[in-house]
């Protein structure tokens, strides 16, 4: 019953926050369920793409994510599910029918046609006239800025390059949803950020809704208004990235989006502690105690000089420096907690007090940690260093 | 890139000079020496009594010949190839391997006993043959028969070469026509035909000069008739049989230098065009 309510209330905020309802929706996926021979890749997978907005993918190999864009496109015919495509169902047509434009993680530009010819391959096929497909392919031209490449080969063209006349091949029809295909994989790391700011703001100019298909979860954040992350064929999280990144919903979400210190915890007494070993199931209060897994983020440590308290609402207790590393802006540490003696004695996070500064023995615990420069200009630290571990938020997952 | 590995090293590397000065002493009278004596005889006499030997009417009808025939069987093979080489390539069906070898049978088959199977079906008392018996159209002992028997000698050969290079063919670009709005007929004819361009090209030019020399089964069909089923190879036969060596040597030039040519155009193909 509560869960239930939590669930009805859940909903209700996210139509509130987000406009994005079925009928304006320029893309609704139902219960979209894939086989491949008796393994289950895509499991009940529902989402919605308001228009004009993108939607990214984002999932570890084999989570699915490749196969919804194919079910998307036409290139696979799904077990069970409906795919509408401007209130339009699309699940039964061939692809060719769908109007929908891809964009391949090698970008398959037809190798014996020139730039050109590939742009205009979607208005020849469709029988327009050779002039009016030249304004067409000229506007494109101008529009990804490789007017003085439209007579050369795709072989003769950067990656970066080809990846641009494939989105202009796809817009030069007009397609009602852009699908890119692990689009950014194959480029050089720095070209990639270039294009990535590119293709948001043409998107965005050109209010085409698009669907990106990525691992990597910086592309995901930066691409997408929404992101919606896949799992062993199931959809674990859907929301903007701030949302997603803030408040996830599982493990599973929390490590793969950013870093994040998953811990087992437990509730005692109202209040949440943190363990090396297990829950004692046989003290007195066990039966008030709910397992649950407690996640923060690196930023979200605080450290201090382990003769002081931190200024941060919650408290980790005392810990060692077993690692430090300097990345630039940043700079990541590895710290294991040290816990005290006492079987069934944990060390609360709420509230601060009950930090106490007793007899510690390390446990086998280490947490990731990151710090700005400036914070480790202003208390530099060694490994082996003692420093006492401070925590601004955290959240629970059951 | 293509560093010799011997020039690495200090001192003089043996085994290349051996390795080669073997190579070379092997092929001097198995290859070298046969093809070359082809033009030392041919010419011998000096180039009038060649350009005379070429020019008699039977020569010149055999080189035409030949060069039909080994045109219409190749034109079949590779039009044969292409569509074998789809369906077997985007086709998984039942017995599917067992296609795929029969296919490529006849070239592992002497060619003297293709000639003879095709007597045994297409002869006066063979399994089809019998119906034409009393009919005008005859299969044997005609042009027909010369090509038939190209077409049963040179069958794999094409479908060999465009095979690996359909499968080979990235799918994605199937799939990208087709995302785009093109149709099966419209992604073959604009994507993958042009893809397969180079394979078309060499599988046609093997074809070509496997036929232009195919004998064994080609005097089994043909009846050897000089001005009329007599190609270059049999002509060539024929002449030497009757002691006209100039005759045949003048012919024997000619398919030599054409099969260099036809050769020369497959590595350029292969260079150019496969890539």
């Amino acid at each position: 019953m509560i869960r239930e309510n939590v669930a009805t209330s859940f909903q209700e905020t996210q139509t509130y926050v987000e406009p994005a309802t079925e009928t304006r929706a320029a893309l609704v996926v139902r219960g979209l369920s894939k086989w491949f021979g008796s393994e289950q890749v895509l499991d009940d997978v529902s989402f919605s793409l308001a228009e004009g907005e993108s939607l990214v993918l984002l999932g570890p190999s084999g989570s699915g994510k490749s196969t919804t864009l194919r079910l998307i496109a036409g290139l696979e015919a799904p077990e069970s599910g409906e795919i509408f495509l401007h209130g339009r169902h699309i699940e039964h047509l061939p692809a060719r029918e769908r109007n929908v434009g891809v964009i391949f993680q090698n970008y398959a530009l037809f190798p014996r046609m020139t730039v050109a010819e590939n742009i205009g391959f979607g208005l020849r096929i469709r029988g327009i006239g050779k002039k009016r497909r030249h304004e067409v392919v000229e506007r494109l031209l101008a529009m990804i800025g490789l007017h003085g490449q439209r007579d050369k080969y795709p072989a003769q063209l950067s990656g970066g390059q080809q990846q641009r006349v494939a989105i202009a091949r796809a817009l030069a029809y007009e397609p009602e949803l852009l699908l890119f295909d692990e689009s950014f994989s194959a480029l050089d790391p720095k070209i990639r950020v270039t294009l990535r700011g590119e293709i948001r703001a043409l998107l965005k100019k050109l209010r085409v809704p698009a669907l990106f298909i990525t691992h990597d979860q910086e592309e995901a954040m930066e691409l997408g208004d929404q992101v919606a992350i896949l799992n062993g064929g199931r959809l674990e999280q859907i929301g903007t990235p701030r949302e997603v990144y803030n408040n996830p919903q599982t493990e599973f979400v929390a490590t793969f989006v950013g870093a994040a210190n998953v811990v087992e915890a437990c509730w005692r007494d109202g209040h949440i502690a943190i363990d090396c070993t297990q829950c004692p199931e046989t003290a007195a209060s066990a039966r008030k105690m709910e397992r649950s897994k407690l996640v923060f983020r690196p930023e979200d440590i605080t450290l201090g000089l382990p003769t002081g308290l931190v200024e941060t609402p919650y408290h980790l207790g005392r810990g060692r420096v077993v690692d430090v590393s300097f990345n630039g802006a940043t700079e990541t540490l590895r710290v294991q907690l040290q816990q005290r003696r006492q079987p069934g004695a944990l060390t609360s996070v709420v509230p601060a007090r009950s930090c106490g500064m007793e007899a510690d023995s390390p446990c086998d615990l280490v947490i990731r940690v990151v710090r700005s420069k400036w914070d480790a200009e202003r208390l530099p630290l060694a490994v082996g260093a003692p420093v006492s571990v401070g925590l601004r938020s955290y959240k629970t997952l059951s | 890139m293509a560093h010799n590995r011997s020039n690495l090293r200090h001192g003089v590397d043996v085994a290349r000079p051996l390795g080669i000065g073997f190579i070379l002493a092997a092929m001097l009278p198995l290859v070298i020496l046969p093809l070359a004596s082809i033009f030392i005889f041919g010419f011998s006499k000096g180039p009038v009594h060649f350009w005379d030997a070429l020019m008699t009417p039977a020569a010149l009808f055999s080189l035409r010949l030949s060069l039909m025939t080994s045109s219409v069987a190749t034109i079949c093979n590779v039009i044969f190839g292409l569509i074998a080489a789809w369906v077997m390539s985007k086709y998984a069906f039942k017995g599917s391997s067992a296609l795929m070898i029969i296919i490529s049978l006849p070239t592992a088959i002497p060619t003297a006993v293709a000639g003879f199977a095709l007597l045994l079906v297409w002869g006066r008392n063979g399994l089809l043959g019998q119906f034409l018996e009393h009919t005008d159209y005859q299969i044997m002992f005609t042009t027909a028969a010369i090509i038939l028997a190209n077409i049963f000698v040179t069958f794999p050969l094409a479908f060999g070469v465009i095979k690996p290079a359909l499968d080979n063919l990235d799918t994605s670009y199937e799939e990208a026509a087709e995302t785009i709005g093109a149709t099966r007929w419209q992604t073959f004819r604009y994507v993958v035909l042009p893809s397969l361009r180079g394979a078309l090209v060499t599988g046609a030019l093997l074809t070509f000069a496997r036929s232009i020399g195919e004998f064994g089964s080609t005097i089994m069909v043909s009846g050897n008739l000089a001005l009329k089923t007599q190609t270059a190879p049999l002509y060539i036969f024929t002449k030497f049989n009757e002691g006209d060596v100039e005759g045949a040597n003048a012919i024997a030039a000619v398919l030599a230098i054409l099969s260099f040519a036809v050769f020369s155009l497959i590595l350029f193909t292969r260079q150019k065009l496969e890539k």
